[in-house]
């Protein structure tokens, strides 16, 4: 138990660290909430109105104290609101984290899908055709940008076959088969890049699995070549491509902007991004504690999956 | 297991063919679907929070003035003004307007709302302007007479403006309650907003759509796509590579107006920019027609002269060509400036709007060919505006629209004795030019001012506070069906929500 | 010369290609990539610019070239960057462990916490756009991933026994650090260092899109898709040729990265067969027919010749292999290490590497030829009539599985109808029957929790679970301490005896023969050299190798160590008696012709020319 309260000490000193920096970094950068927000539209605002707002948004006390009210807000579970238009923090991240996940889920889901069959056969068969056209795919996957491949899904299966919407949201409760269509796109681009790590990892993985002692015994113990292949070669291939993967999924939490952009699917990076870019403060640091909680939270989970699946790591 | 398959393959299968029933969002009578640019940060009535806000507002809020589509200056909540004297504004409120709480519009709420923009605590983009108020009176409950403390001709530009819009003054806090056609009846933050029509707004038949449905697309590509693929019915900001397209396809007509322009700013602080020769040799090298090409696709036009428009009644079709591109007198002027081979410098602009970026470098390789060598910073926008804020650049680019088609909308990009800001040069005063900025604004005579602002331009094409680059093309796409949506002249282009009163679809 | 660096040529050389392309733009008499031309404004080919102009008129081939500069440049110093920095903090934080692993390693999870484009974004906008921002962002991006790779390397090379011995001498922490173990972790730190450099051109685009990366008119191929993808509906191309050389570099890098990982693996460093693991045609070659006259042999092994194909031609490891083993009977093979044994075995059971095959003789089990038998038939077999034990029984079984299921899975492939609940109450029984103590709590355990002992024991019980004719035992005591040793042979011995099953023991320990066989087979140089009885060979040795392996080994129990000079490698076999060149008797008559096997006496063979003459002499010495 000991082993597990440090582990969780660990992780809430981590998330502080990456809080407080970002606190302190989006601080420093240049560029004041309220200016921004009152020069929108590329006008010049009023110094007397942006002074006054500066002012009314607590901008004007030490960083040190707004430092201080951050934390203790945090620890009461309160993240603050928005500068731009007092919405809280909080709420913002509960509606939005859900559809991030769900992309990211999504994403996974087709990654796996099709990159570990895939990465399995090109390994099996070396060297093949297969094995080459599949590893030219997965580098062409990699290199064409997703905003690229955003823009060209929108242009063949909205525009050109008019087969779903452009982009968008509409909630699963409200209307399962336009929610499932609107994912549709959006995932099948978050799974592209997926798709190709999972691939050469699992191609690579198998490749190490292959020429193991125990594929050998397996055979010797005549089993059929597909339980060799999925009990003995597959099953311990997987941990390794499982780790990549998440720590890949882990990275995505903040990392679909560009897929929520083209897609106009609203999750947590745009808000993310926008809040960036209008320095909204505690909008920033409040979505960066949550995905940094959560990525730790994904190392700890991990680790359990990784001790199920790993019975040497189970009592280490 | 098996079953899961099976399910997976009938609906994989069938997937083409379900577009039919349900992929497609469908038309609902009475319900027009607008693609945004922006979702709005906030509708507060009277701080500025950009063009994508001040279409929501144009829809909850009316003031006591607005703009026909023409861009004259027609009656709102006031049915009628006049000036008394040189100093007094008189408003008569009309009868029939009531805020959405169901109470009627009066002079109290005028005066109160006026009051408040002007207050010391107040973020209102007009504080300054209203906090020229010596004094409101309210003879009765449908007159305003307002008393400036000098003479401003002005005014009723103003008071049309969409900052300007009347909330009851029994609106709870941080909850305005508007007189507009529309109701907000919920929306999602980032996402959208869905408005209702009022049933008692004071225009008799109108609105004419029973809801209306705002969607932010931030993506340009993907807010086409969305009016092709029929997930809305109107776009705003369509984009210059998108327009011909548009064009061709005869389900969908576009609305274009040159509104905005691009333009340059100097930091007169730093080296040879300070030397209006030197300014002026940079007017004269720029190839505009380069920007209207790479930056708008031929969607805008060159802008030579100050920015005031082509079918203004304070055009002047000499001296609009006063900046036009000649390379030979913009060395000339380098050479008699103490430059003969130029000198290096940096341009100042963003990478985060691609107009921006495109602009700085098409000005980037001007400057080159007369052996200015500057090197670009395209920071993102907050930090763009904040250094230009703080004067911590040398030559910037910068987009923008005059509040009005009024040019005294253009004070605030050439007058040197307001603050600093990133819209006006740093540390450039004109004397001259504050001078006649200031009596154009006090003169009701429309002759005079139009001579006073021809001086004014002669002044500017010599001194060179700003450089005009380019007008560029602002426009609407929207389906065949939608009718009465009209994008507004000029710099009015971004009030063409007020329109939407009139629009109906089908 | 590795054969796996020889692979390493093709992508290397591509890679080489694109970075000497980018390096040598300024010599290439490209026109200017920055250089505007409005008025030819997304021009199609032309003369003077064969790809034709972008957004601004700018020549697209040059653009292309000059991007391919700035976008490797970002990709390999940022990647260079965080290898150094990487490499650094990950070998101080596996070698000294405590705080500096903590430190090292935990600041690592900070990074990774960060979204990527947060990161950048707040690094751009604190320090403004350019290269050297984003190099900056890109290797802290990928700091923790070649932290983490060398601080694991260094880990497990720590308790690797080169290291080990390097520390018994003494030697600083520096140095040991820099000479023994950097040199063993750099394999996987290249691997990742050739990954961290196709991501980062992957990367560099994205950022470049976003207005974070390098700043224009400056090209780089995330510039020129930005600005094609506005233009997408009127010059598609554009979009096009920044996407080809993204792609083209990354299937480089990664063909480079996959190469790397071979040549640096000493597990695939041998021979680069195709992997068949469904289907194994083997040539049809005319069998020679069972001795007639030994027609109870479980196994009859006839002429067996193997063959590997390897990049400097095929080499036969294995050749003209003869030799039976009948029920009830302990057949040994001996030899040292590369005499072909092992091979041999695995022959017999069809469990050759790819790139091996016997390419002539035959081995029958009851009446069948398994040489020629196909895969589905002998599937049947291996396993049920034949099973082998392998000699490191961690790594010969499965880590992720409980040893119960292991042997339950070997019973039910053999046995229709059995529940898996039947076949493990069945494994139980077996682990009980091999001698392990709470046979039902051990079943559920993993590999990894049982001593070396108790899994070799595990890897019996899975062997004999269907009772099979034939067991073949390779070196199975080898990895054990002696005790074990000795335990594991009588457990071999009994239940032989119980069953009646014909035993083939492999072996280079002349102790273990003459403990266990009844009959030897000794091999050198992938002959058999002599076989008989084991009291008859070990009486009165007729081989000289067999000699000499006896008398290097008086106790019996270690390696032969006596014997001048190594067993040659297969590729440089001599073509007369391979044992030639180490043979105190050699004549120059021996290196002349191969030496036939030869009959002498009942059951025993022997491959000398000079056999009987050598006997006769040491008859007489003794006489």
């Amino acid at each position: 138990m000991g082993w597990v309260a440090r582990r969780i000490g660990v992780s809430l000193l981590l998330v502080w660290i990456v809080a407080s920096i970002v606190f302190l970094a989006i601080h420093l950068v240049p560029g004041d909430p309220a200016e921004l927000l009152l020069s929108s539209g590329g006008v010049a605002p009023d110094p007397g109105a942006v002074a006054e707002l500066r002012d009314r948004l607590g901008l004007n006390l030490p960083l040190a104290q707004q430092y201080v009210s951050f934390l203790s807000g945090v620890v009461r579970g309160d993240l603050g609101t928005s500068l731009v238009d007092e919405y809280p923090v909080l709420d913002e991240i509960l509606l939005r984290l859900p559809r991030t996940l769900e992309l990211i889920a999504a994403g996974a889901l087709i990654a796996v899908l099709v990159g570990i069959p895939a990465g399995t056969l090109a390994a099996l068969r070396r060297g093949s055709a297969f094995d080459r056209i599949a590893s030219g795919v997965a580098a062409l996957l990699l290199a064409v940008p997703v905003f690229v491949v955003g823009t060209l899904l929108v242009l063949v299966f909205a525009q050109i076959l008019r087969w779903m919407p452009a982009g968008g949201y509409v909630p699963l409760a409200e209307d399962p088969w336009r929610h499932l269509t609107l994912l549709a796109l959006p995932a099948l681009a978050i799974g592209k890049g997926l798709v190709a790590v999972v691939f050469r990892m699992t191609r690579a993985s198998v490749l190490d699995a292959l020429s193991r002692d125990f594929v050998r015994t397996a055979r010797a113990k005549g089993l059929s070549p597909s339980r060799v292949l999925m009990r003995h070669v597959v099953r311990n291939a997987l941990i390794p491509v499982l780790t990549v993967l998440a720590l890949h999924m882990g990275t995505l939490l903040g990392g679909t902007v560009l897929v929520e952009y083209v897609f106009n699917w609203p999750g947590l990076s745009t808000p993310l991004l926008r809040a960036v870019e209008a320095r909204d403060y505690p909008m920033v640091v409040g979505i960066v504690l949550t995905i940094s909680a959560l990525f730790v939270l994904l190392n700890l989970v991990m680790d359990l999956v990784y001790a199920a699946l790993d019975p040497r790591i189970r009592h280490a | 297991m098996r079953t899961t398959r099976r399910t997976l393959i009938a609906t994989g299968a069938a997937l083409p063919f379900l577009r039919l029933t349900g992929a497609q969002a469908q038309r609902t009578p009475g319900l027009l679907r607008f693609g945004l640019s922006a979702f709005p940060p906030s509708v507060q009535p009277w701080a500025n929070t950009g063009t994508a806000a001040a279409t929501v507002k144009l829809l909850i809020h009316r003031g006591l003035l607005s703009y026909d589509t023409k861009g004259n200056l027609r009656g709102e909540l006031a049915e009628e003004w006049r000036n008394e004297g040189a100093e007094a504004w008189v408003f008569r409120l009309r009868p029939n307007a009531v805020f959405h709480n169901g109470e009627p519009v009066t002079a109290s709420d005028v005066k109160w709302n006026l009051e408040q923009i002007a207050a010391e605590r107040s973020t209102a983009y007009y504080r300054a302007e209203m906090q020229g108020i010596e004094r409101i009176e309210t003879p009765d409950e449908r007159t305003v007479r307002i008393v400036m403390k000098s003479p401003i001709a002005t005014l009723p530009n103003w008071m049309a403006s969409y900052h300007m819009g009347m909330v009851s003054r029994r609106s709870p806090a941080g909850q305005p309650i508007g007189a507009g056609p529309f109701v907000i009846r919920s929306q999602e933050r980032g996402t959208s907003l869905d408005l209702v029509a009022f049933d008692k707004y004071y225009k008799p038949g109108l609105p004419k759509l029973r809801a209306l449905r705002l969607v932010a697309y931030a993506d340009e590509n993907l807010r086409v796509a969305a009016l092709q693929a029929g997930d809305v019915d109107l776009i705003e900001y369509v984009p210059w590579q998108s327009m011909a397209s548009i064009e061709a396809d005869e389900r969908f007509k576009l609305d274009t107006v040159d509104g905005p322009f691009m333009y340059l700013l100097f930091n007169a602080t730093r080296g040879p920019l300070g030397d209006a020769r030197v300014r002026r040799a940079i007017a004269h090298a720029i190839r505009r027609d380069d920007i209207v090409k790479a930056a708008f696709f031929g969607r805008g036009s060159p802008l030579e002269g100050m920015p005031i428009q082509p079918n203004s009644e304070f055009h002047d079709p000499e001296l609009s060509k006063g900046w036009r591109y000649d390379p030979a007198e913009a060395r000339r002027l380098l050479a008699e400036a103490g430059h003969p081979n130029g000198f290096s410098t940096s341009i100042l602009a963003t990478a985060q709007y691609g107009m921006h970026k495109n602009t700085a470098e098409v000005v980037q390789q001007s400057l080159a060919d007369i052996g200015i060598q500057a090197e670009l910073r395209l920071p993102d926008w907050a930090t763009r505006v904040s250094l230009g804020n703080r004067g911590q650049y040398e030559i910037a680019v910068n987009g923008t629209s005059t509040d009005n088609n009024d040019p005294d909308g253009l004070s605030n990009l050439v007058n040197g004795s307001l603050s600093p800001s990133y819209v006006r040069s740093y540390g450039l005063r004109v004397p001259r030019l504050e001078e006649l900025m200031a009596q154009a604004r006090a003169e009701f005579d429309t002759a005079k001012r139009r001579e006073i602002y021809r001086d004014a331009q002669r002044v500017v094409l010599e001194e060179v506070p700003i450089v005009g680059l380019a007008w560029r093309s602002q426009g609407y796409a929207m389906a065949r069906e939608v009718t009465g949506f009209k994008n507004m002249p000029g710099s009015l282009s971004f009030f063409s929500g007020i329109t939407l009163e009139e629009t109906a679809i089908g | 010369m590795r054969p796996g660096t020889k692979r390493l040529w093709v992508p290397a050389g591509l890679v080489a290609l694109i970075v000497l392309l980018a390096l040598l733009a300024p010599l290439l008499g490209l026109p200017d990539p920055v250089r505007q031309d409005v008025a030819q404004r997304l021009a199609g080919p032309m003369p003077g610019s064969p790809l034709g102009r972008d957004e601004f008129g700018r020549d697209v081939l040059s653009r292309l070239i000059w991007g391919a500069r700035s976008s490797l440049a970002v990709a390999f110093a940022s990647a260079s960057i965080a290898c150094l920095f990487g490499t650094i903090l990950g070998l101080l934080g596996g070698w000294f462990r405590g705080l500096g692993e903590f430190l090292a390693v935990r600041s690592m999870d900070i990074v990774l916490c960060f979204p990527p484009v947060l990161l950048a974004l707040l690094v751009v906008t604190l320090l403004g756009p350019g290269a050297g921002t984003l190099i900056m962002v890109l290797s802290v991006l990928y700091l923790p991933g070649f932290v983490r790779v060398t601080y694991a390397e260094v880990l497990s090379a720590r308790s690797h026994d080169y290291v080990e011995a390097v520390r018994a001498l003494g030697a600083s922490a520096g140095r040991i650090l820099t000479r023994t173990v950097l040199p063993n972790v750099a394999g996987p730190i290249l691997v990742q260092f050739s990954l961290a450099v196709a991501s980062a051109v992957v990367l560099e685009s994205g950022l470049s899109f976003l207005g974070l990366g390098v700043v224009p008119p400056a090209p780089s191929w995330g510039l020129m898709i930005r600005g094609a993808r506005a233009t997408m509906a009127q010059a598609p191309l554009l979009l096009l040729w920044p996407c080809l050389a993204l792609t083209l570099t990354i299937l480089a890098m990664n063909l480079l990265c996959d190469a790397l990982r071979d040549a640096m693996d000493p597990r695939t460093a041998t021979a680069r067969p195709r992997l068949r693991l469904l289907d194994r045609v083997l040539p049809g070659l005319v069998p020679p027919a069972p001795n007639a006259e030994a027609p109870e042999a479980v196994l009859e092994v006839g002429g067996l010749t193997v063959e590997i194909a390897t990049p400097r031609g095929p080499i036969r490891p294995v050749e003209d292999v003869s030799f039976a083993v009948h029920a009830g009977e302990t057949l040994a093979i001996v030899g040292e290490s590369g005499s072909g044994k092992s091979v041999t075995a695995t022959s017999v059971m069809g469990l050759l590497p790819p790139a091996a095959r016997p390419v002539a003789g035959a081995a029958w089990l009851e009446g069948r030829d398994l040489l020629r038998l196909p895969e589905p038939e002998l599937r049947r077999l291996r396993g049920g009539a034949m099973a082998m034990v392998f000699q490191d029984p961690m790594s010969s079984l499965n880590p992720v599985h409980r040893v119960g299921d292991q042997i339950a899975e070997a019973i039910r492939a053999h046995r229709r109808g059995v529940t898996q609940a039947q076949a493990w109450s069945r494994a139980v029984d077996l682990l009980r029957r091999v001698g392990i103590a709470d046979p039902e709590r051990r079943a559920r355990a993993y590999p990894h929790e049982m001593s070396g002992g108790m899994r070799q024991r595990v890897m019996i019980a899975m062997a004999v679970a269907n009772e099979p004719k034939l067991l073949i035992a390779d070196e199975p005591t080898t990895a054990l301490d002696v005790t074990v040793q000795a335990q594991i042979l009588d457990l071999l011995a009994e239940l032989r005896r119980e069953t009646g099953m014909a035993l083939i023991f492999i072996t280079h320990s002349l102790g273990v023969v003459a403990e266990i066989a009844d009959r030897v087979v000794v091999m050198y140089a992938g002959q058999v050299v002599e076989q008989g009885s084991v009291p008859e060979v070990f009486g009165a040795p007729l081989h000289p190798y067999t000699r000499a392996l006896l008398a290097a080994v008086p106790d019996g129990d270690t390696a032969p160590a006596g014997i001048p000079g190594v067993v040659p490698q297969p590729h440089a076999f001599p073509v007369g008696c391979r044992f030639a060149a180490r043979c105190p008797h050699a004549k120059p008559a021996c290196e002349a012709a191969p030496p036939a096997l030869e009959g002498a006496g009942e059951g025993r063979t022997v491959r000398c020319i000079r056999w009987a003459e050598i006997g006769a002499k040491k008859a007489e010495a003794v006489a």
